[in-house]
């Protein structure tokens, strides 16, 4: 279809097209016409993991100085420059959505500060000991796994290639906390009690993280729409499953437990049956009232104050016309 | 001389892009002659792309590319002293999952999860 034909569809036969094309397949590009709930289906979607990346740097960056070894310290050093490297690509992903409605990084950030953008539940929690790095790692990571592989396929296709050297790094974060969790499970008494408190500190908010299975649970989800969208092919539910398929075995296979004496797989429902976590309590955390929520917003406010000076040294000063596009 | 001159003004060098879909990087094919972007970008398409299947190509002048120099490639060398931040320094794990009768979660296993682990 040429571009003059295009331009005379009307928004209806616009908005068919779309669906047309996202279904046969195709990706969606940041210059490609897409409805705007589409956009902002993104735009609820991509700020949200891109700063959750940056605030889940903030527990593990808390160990780089206690790490027990040189090597476990170079290590913890390069996942959470990783991590870094994650809220980078996918702010920029997020950026070029926001620039057609005027809005820039500052405004991202600002949002983070003032409440309206929220980061994931598990980065509003505490990582008292060794064995919490090692769970954040190993479970917290292999549920981010979970649902970013999942995305792969994405019908954005920015997003798809953002998260496509997410993963392949991701593969090493994985490792990387499989590797003290071996170390902590094939330890003394003392650090195997340290893994199993961590992990019984981490079951809520591993069940969590995928997200209520009905938006009964907290008032709202958007899975619906952005399966429709094809931004995602599961649902937070079939998530969770996964996580459980995935993990238990292995869990249980080094000698650890889960707090929830009525997990078990239902062989005829092939199910997992599990404890639902405190849903309210989940409201709680993500609106910035969890453990260490005000904490982390502060330790990432006083770094966005301190490095004022370095951005305004680099960047050329914004005339406020131009700023006020 | 007069008409050389001229020439060398008329065509500038562009380096083109492409990628064989939307999941895949931009890869440089080549460079090419052109008188302007439109111009490149036709070039490019009968230069480079005649028979691979080609999802989207870039072309980008020449003169707007920041490249290293030779000097500054020598800081590009690395030392293999960072196999804690590689796959390779966590290959042992296969072992020991073995002994607990589990597998490792190796790049294979995860990369297949894209779109969605299967179920079954």
């Amino acid at each position: 279809m040429s571009l003059f034909a295009f331009d005379s569809l009307t928004e209806e036969e616009k908005y068919d097209r779309f669906l047309e094309r996202i279904n046969a397949g195709e990706k969606i590009e940041a210059d490609d016409w897409m409805p705007d709930d589409y956009r902002k289906q993104l735009l609820k979607l991509i700020p949200m993991h891109g700063i959750s990346e940056i605030m889940g740097a903030l527990p593990e960056k808390e160990w780089v100085p206690k790490a027990p070894s040189l090597r476990r310290k170079l290590a913890i050093m390069s996942k959470v420059q990783d991590e870094m490297g994650h809220g980078q690509l996918l702010l920029r992903v997020a950026e070029d959505l926001m620039r057609p409605l005027g809005k820039r990084r500052e405004d991202i950030m600002e949002d983070l500060l003032t409440g309206r953008l929220k980061f994931h539940n598990v980065f509003h929690m505490e990582a008292p000991t060794w064995g919490d790095a090692g769970v954040i790692a190993w479970l917290v990571d292999g549920a981010a796994i979970i649902s970013q592989t999942m995305m792969l396929t994405t019908s954005y296709a920015p997003y798809g290639r953002a998260l496509k050297r997410i993963c392949a790094e991701e593969v090493f974060h994985a490792q990387h906390g499989e590797a003290i969790v071996m170390a902590l499970a094939e330890g003394t008494d003392e650090q195997r009690q340290m893994l199993q408190d961590a992990v019984n500190r981490w079951w809520e908010s591993l069940l969590m993280f995928f997200g209520p299975d009905t938006s009964k649970r907290t008032g709202n989800s958007n899975q619906d729409k952005n399966i429709m969208y094809k931004l995602r092919t599961k649902s937070n539910e079939e998530l969770r499953q996964d996580f459980l398929t995935k993990y238990i075995p292995r869990i249980h296979s080094i000698g650890l437990t889960v707090p929830d004496e009525t997990l078990h797989y239902d062989e005829e429902e092939e199910m997992w049956v599990y404890q639902q976590p405190d849903w309210d309590k989940f409201k709680q955390i993500v609106s910035n009232n969890g453990p260490r929520s005000q904490a982390r917003l502060r330790l990432r406010e006083i770094s966005h104050e301190n490095n004022e000076w370095v951005r305004e040294a680099l960047g050329k000063k914004q005339t406020m016309q131009t700023a006020s596009v | 001389m007069e008409k050389k001159e001229h020439i060398d003004a008329f065509y500038q060098e562009f380096e083109v892009f492409s990628r064989k879909n939307s999941s895949a990087p931009m890869q440089h094919q080549f460079s090419l002659l052109a008188p302007n972007h439109e111009m490149a970008l036709v070039m490019a398409k009968e230069n480079f792309m005649r028979r691979e299947p080609v999802g989207d190509i870039w072309v980008v002048r020449r003169d707007n590319i920041t490249k290293v120099s030779e000097e500054d490639k020598e800081m590009l060398k690395r030392m293999d002293n960072k196999d804690y931040r590689e796959t390779k320094g966590y290959g042992y794990l296969k072992k020991k999952w073995r002994q607990y009768e589990q597998q490792m979660l190796d790049e294979k296993e995860i990369m297949s999860w894209a779109g969605g682990i299967k179920r079954g």
